[in-house]
């Protein structure tokens, strides 16, 4: 086993991370503002991807392009899901225990609708195009071309994301109503209206993520659920509700995973992840970058 | 205000409670612990939260009617609420917790104004801009809730135990500012435990015992009151 070899298989896994990381942070935003846990995200996830077959395969549009589709139409669909599914039961303000079960059971119940209407519109079989597949040469490792472009993509919507999070009023007013509710409702900031952009931005980035990962895999209506656990894995790897820290955990997950696999078999790759989980859980179960003093829920008192 | 009764699961905490602040008036509201005083401001500022509601009573601000509102409307009517435990942003720098006090005004040369004004005012908020809320000292995050509270315009600030866990110091510090606050115009409704120096500060004070309003006065004439000196000044 040599020490390229082993710099390769890292690289691709990395690429794969940087997808990780997109999908994750579009959950963790949703997670970290309204505890709401959406299984369902990996269902938008490949809605987005059936977007962009479908623009690219009936009506030519170039893959990348259609992002332009995918995540504006699935967001202003997460906003609609938002209103009528969460809208109340995220004002009738129960205990956290209460919001959190019922919140599952709607997106869960969410996931078999979508799973479903999905292989009703477009039926089981697998789906994908050809797409970008020349070999490309990037650190010094031979890839096919779209996965090096979809990483690209992936960093560049990621990295609006957290322009919007550091440098916006908007932005500030979310990160604001996630670590302090009441602060945020005394500064006039409109819960619900911020909760909906929230779920809308998570489940548009999940179905960017989705156009790209169309690029690579193969669809089905039920691609999406690994996904979903996937991002669970990254959001538990970098901290509930920190979205640098998704980013992080996206990336290591990848490698991690990539190294794993390449050990190992392909079968395992999600026994990997899950051991990756039960690792961080049993050793730094407020995530890796969280110091132990700023666990979710726990507001800072001087 | 007038006879405002307040419900907590459909258990009374405020009675018949009637009171009212003057433009450019400093009014204390003080009493012991679980008297009411939090559940008269977050009625006020309309941060209903669970079980509270109003069951009677009318609340009016400039001659509007302020009940039902949520708070973003009465952030607009001129009211801003410095909540006990101050509930800054810990995470966010301190120029983003007084960004988000502005949160609502419309323009951004209205925001830029009111920043300056606040940092004018309160220039160690100035000095700690890229800090993150969470690091400061209790009285520096006083301080910085007070800023954001101010950077609303309000006509009417209502404080919460502004004082409660400062160094000696920093109390003085505070309600000297809130003697600058009321010398620029705006009223302020003043929650303490720490009676000797809210009454002194203020025009008028409220005595609140079980929900009730027990006295009234001129802050000066409280503190000479036999009742109010034996319960909460200890002598």
């Amino acid at each position: 086993m040599s020490a390229a070899l082993l710099l390769d298989v890292a690289a691709g896994g990395l690429l794969l991370g940087g997808l990780y990381a997109l999908i994750a942070v579009g959950l963790n935003l949703q997670y970290g503002l309204m505890r709401v846990l959406n299984v369902a995200h990996g269902e938008f996830l490949m809605i987005g991807g059936y977007v962009t077959y479908l623009l690219h395969v009936h009506a030519g549009v170039d893959p990348l392009v259609s992002l332009v589709a995918s995540g504006p139409v699935v967001f202003a669909a997460g906003v609609g899901v938002h209103a009528v599914l969460y809208r109340r039961l995220l004002r009738q303000e129960r205990t956290r225990e209460e919001l959190e079960a019922n919140s599952l059971l709607i997106s869960f119940g969410l996931l078999f609708i979508l799973q479903n209407g999905a292989l009703l519109l477009w039926s089981a079989d697998l789906r994908g195009y050809q797409y970008l597949d020349q070999p490309l040469r990037v650190l010094g490792t031979v890839f096919p071309a779209n996965r090096v472009v979809a990483f690209a993509m992936a960093a560049i919507v990621t990295a609006w994301l957290l322009l919007f999070l550091r440098r916006t009023l908007a932005g500030a007013a979310v990160r604001a109503l996630m670590q302090d509710p009441v602060g945020a409702r005394l500064m006039g900031i409109n819960v619900a209206r911020v909760h909906a952009l929230c779920f809308g931005l998570g489940v548009g980035l999940a179905a960017v993520s989705g156009s790209l990962l169309s690029m690579l895999f193969e669809l089905t209506p039920f691609v999406g659920l690994p996904y979903t656990i996937t991002a669970l894995v990254v959001i538990i790897l970098g901290g509930l509700g920190s979205v640098g820290g998704s980013l992080v955990g996206g990336l290591i997950l990848g490698v991690v995973e990539s190294l794993g696999v390449h050990f190992t078999a392909p079968d395992l790759r999600m026994v990997i992840s899950y051991a990756v989980l039960a690792l961080v859980l049993i050793l730094r179960p407020y995530g890796l970058f969280n110091p132990a003093a700023h666990r979710p829920g726990q507001s800072v008192q001087a | 205000m007038n006879g405002l009764q307040a419900e907590y699961r459909d258990i009374p905490v405020l009675w018949e409670v009637s009171l009212h602040v003057r433009a450019g008036e400093i009014v204390a509201l003080v009493g012991s612990n679980g008297a009411g005083k939090t559940t008269l401001l977050k009625v006020l500022s309309g941060l209903r939260e669970g079980f509270l509601k109003v069951a009677r009573g009318t609340l009016r601000f400039g001659g509007e009617g302020l009940w039902g509102l949520d708070p973003a409307r009465i952030v607009r009517r001129g009211i801003a609420h410095v909540p006990e435990g101050r509930h800054l942003f810990p995470g966010l720098t301190v120029l983003e917790n007084l960004r988000l006090g502005a949160y609502l005004l419309a323009s951004r040369r209205e925001a830029a104004e009111a920043l300056e004004r606040v940092i004018g005012m309160l220039p160690l908020l100035g000095e700690r801009r890229r800090q993150l809320a969470g690091t400061l000292s209790g009285g520096e995050q006083q301080l910085v809730a007070i800023g954001r509270a101010l950077m609303q315009r309000p006509t009417l600030l209502m404080l919460d135990e502004p004082s409660v866990g400062l160094a000696p110091r920093m109390v003085a510090t505070v309600f000297e500012l809130v003697r600058r606050i009321r010398a620029g115009g705006v009223s302020v409704l003043l929650v303490e435990q720490n009676v000797r120096q809210a009454l002194a500060l203020a025009d008028r004070a409220y005595v609140l015992e079980n929900g009730r309003v027990v006295l009234e006065g001129p802050g000066t004439a409280l503190v000479e009151h036999p009742k109010v000196r034996r319960a909460y000044l200890g002598l």
